[in-house]
């Protein structure tokens, strides 16, 4: 892979962030892309990417526009900015006037600004730092960058919606100032399906004093896109942050989520959800860091996985020494519908201090059968009974959702997956 | 031999030479039982006896395989329903533990039911509107608070909340064999009234219930037509509700020795 080169021309930005780009490159030049002999990719073999897309995985997203059909989701109002096949779509967009908010295109086309230099700069020693993430800074298009100015509460969710069938490197930066509010939801669907390529998305959040994100990240890609995802998140003095992140498309889907706690009082809230069938894999790393006292930090997870779907969930905690009063609890379930699906689920938490609260669960099972004869016997099918309790165990982790349409658009989405799950209207109702 | 209740064309449940294991070990050795329609019966017995196994069999619990014997009902064959079928046609098992679904509502699970159970009878399906009002109605009947409607089923519900929650269960969906299964079990003295009061309402004419029991108890409230021992799988002695308070007087110990000795004679006689 170290024959990989920059095609500047295709690429936005000046000498100046070419630079950078280029010491990106060199970095990857070193690492390479992740190996099974990693541990933290060790039930993610990524050689199924490299083996269908070969080289072009690297290359950068072609810049020519093209029109594919924007559907909302039904009942958002939200601001909505596009991005197709990894390039900024201003005629599909519709902006919000009172926050900064730029295409990272045109960010680093000016190349003078700090932020768009600080967006592409890597740290190495990053958690779960890999190959993808130097590619990301090498090979960034576009993206979205929004700064959400001081006591500013944002009064519509921002809408992102990636339209991908083809290789795209996107960066989105999102900052919120001291007691900012907003919502934010990444959402990545593909076109018809017939192409194939990689999403490479890395979002980098930081929130100060007391601001507030609710951060949606819906993946639906086409069945045989490949994504890679993270998304980094540094917290200052009180901040809150939730994420909702549900895995649904996609032939291999991994995101690494890490959270850094970094000052007092701060608080994060991790619900994911994976629904998988087919032959699809999906893998969340999730790392949070309790860098200081009194943060707080709830995390669950739920898988449901049918035919030879293969789910990976790795929940990495680490309490620093000084992060005293740390609260912490993470749960882990998987309902496994077929005999060929398989999980592979790791809570690993380090605490370097006696003073706190951590509280971790793992559960890997099929339904219940005493909880499907209750049902029967109450005049429920075996379908509507199975049908009844998968969505049960699932919707566990929506109706964390304060958004409902959103909600509502996932809860269907995922069960017209699964077999026998097509009619969810009285369920839904 | 067999004690016949009743005979008749208008039996409701017809149980005869039942015999059933759980795991490979024999539980039910030959039960015979006749219910005709608007009777109440009790079935009692020391634990272990089969009484909970007699119950969820006529339920169509997995785990329960019938090695010998019929059961009938309505003139069909019970046994060869699945068991949701069983529901549709009017059986219902009021449980000794209520599971708890987290996250099934129990309003849209009694809807589901009821209206499978309208479907397969050829009646129209009730809507929203009209399956609330029915709920309402018959929440009120055990004293069930209408927040229980809307939460999870069983979810979180105190022992004899489940326990309402199957009388109330069993009201909604209006069997015509319901079964209940120690539900007098864990209930405090307020408890066993108000479920006793929702049974004694659902009682008539065409509506049969079977009372599963260790105690007399429950009987003080329920009056029932008839009493069975049931002991080591088997039907020892039936009779009236005089039978459940010399029960509650003596134990069972009498009624084993009794049978023992009438099988010791039958054996001399053949």
């Amino acid at each position: 892979m170290s024959g990989l080169t920059l095609d500047r021309t295709a690429l936005p930005g000046g000498t100046g962030v070419q630079a950078l780009r280029q010491q990106a490159v060199d970095i990857f030049s070193r690492t390479g892309l992740p190996g099974r002999r990693d541990e933290d990719w060790k039930y993610t073999d990524i050689s199924r990417i490299t083996a269908t897309l070969g080289e072009t995985w690297w290359q950068p997203a072609p810049t020519e526009t093209a029109e594919p059909e924007i559907s909302d989701i039904e009942g958002l109002d939200a601001y909505r900015i596009v991005f197709v096949r990894g390039a900024f779509q201003l005629e599909a967009s519709n902006l919000p006037d009172s926050i900064q908010l730029k295409p990272l295109s045109a960010l680093l086309a000016e190349d003078v600004d700090a932020t768009s230099h600080g967006l592409l700069k890597l740290d190495e020693s990053a958690p779960l730092f890999n190959g993808f993430l130097a590619a990301n800074s090498a090979l960034a298009s576009d993206g979205l960058c929004a700064c959400i100015g001081e006591n500013t509460k944002l009064d519509k969710p921002l809408y992102v919606l990636h339209i991908g069938n083809s290789t795209a490197h996107l960066l989105n930066g999102i900052m919120l100032g001291q007691g900012a509010e907003a919502t934010l939801i990444e959402h990545f669907v593909g076109g018809d399906g017939s192409a194939a390529g990689l999403s490479n998305i890395a979002t980098y959040i930081r929130l100060q004093d007391h601001a507030s994100l609710s951060h949606y990240r819906l993946q639906m890609e086409s069945a045989k896109q490949f994504h890679i995802g993270r998304v980094d998140v540094q917290q200052a003095r009180n901040s809150r942050y939730t994420l909702h992140a549900v895995e649904l498309g996609g032939s291999l889907s991994r995101a690494d989520i890490v959270v850094k706690l970094a000052e007092a009082g701060a608080s994060c809230e991790l619900n994911g959800l994976f629904v998988a069938a087919g032959r699809q894999h999906i893998d969340h790393h999730t790392r949070i860091d309790h860098a200081a006292p009194h943060c707080s930090s709830r995390e669950q997870y739920r898988t449901v996985l049918d035919g030879r779907a293969h789910g990976v969930f790795n929940g990495k905690i680490v309490v620093a020494e000084g992060a005293v009063k740390t609260d912490s609890a993470q749960s882990n379930g998987n309902l496994l519908l077929s005999k060929q699906a398989e999980i592979d689920t790791k809570p690993e938490l380090e605490i370097y201090n006696d003073d706190v609260k951590c509280a971790h669960g793992v559960t890997v099972g099929q339904l219940d059968e005493t909880q499907l004869f209750y049902l029967k016997s109450r005049g429920l099918s075996e379908t509507e009974a199975r049908q009844l309790l998968t969505f049960a165990f699932a919707d566990e982790i929506l109706v964390a959702m304060g958004h409902n349409a959103i909600r509502r658009f996932i809860e269907k989405a995922a069960f017209a997956k699964l077999p026998n799950m097509a009619d969810l209207d009285g369920l839904l109702g | 031999m067999s004690f016949v209740v009743k005979k008749g064309f208008d039996d409701m449940l017809k149980i005869e030479n039942l015999h059933a294991s759980v795991a490979g070990k024999e539980i039910l050795k030959g039960i015979n039982l006749t219910i005709g329609a608007g009777e109440v019966h009790a079935i009692m017995g020391p634990n272990g006896s089969g009484k909970s196994t007699l119950s969820n069999v006529i339920a169509g619990r997995d785990g329960y395989e019938v090695t010998a014997g019929s059961v009938t009902y309505h003139g069909k064959d019970l046994l060869a329903m699945k068991p949701e079928e069983r529901a549709w046609e009017g059986v219902f098992l009021a449980f000794q533990y209520p599971v708890e679904i987290p996250g099934v509502n129990n309003t849209y699970m009694l809807k589901a039911g009821v209206n499978a159970k309208r479907k397969h009878q050829g009646e129209q399906e009730l809507d929203a509107m009209e399956f609330m009002q029915l709920i309402r109605k018959k929440a009120k009947l055990v004293e069930l608070d209408q927040s229980f409607l809307s939460r999870g089923v069983n979810e979180g519900f105190s022992g004899g909340e489940k326990k309402r929650n199957e009388i109330f269960q069993m009201a909604v969906l209006e069997p015509s064999l319901a079964l209940l299964d120690e539900t007098d079990s864990g209930l405090d003295i307020d408890a066993l009234r108000v479920v006793a009061q929702g049974v004694n309402a659902l009682r008539n004419a065409e509506r049969s219930i079977v009372m599963v029991t260790h105690y007399q108890r429950l009987l003080d409230y329920i009056e029932p037509d008839f009493v069975h021992v049931l002991a080591d799988g088997k039907i020892l002695k039936s009779g009236d509700k005089n039978l459940a308070l010399e029960l509650e007087e003596r134990g069972y110990d009498w009624v084993k020795d009794e049978a023992a000795i009438a099988a010791s004679d039958q054996g001399q006689a053949a």
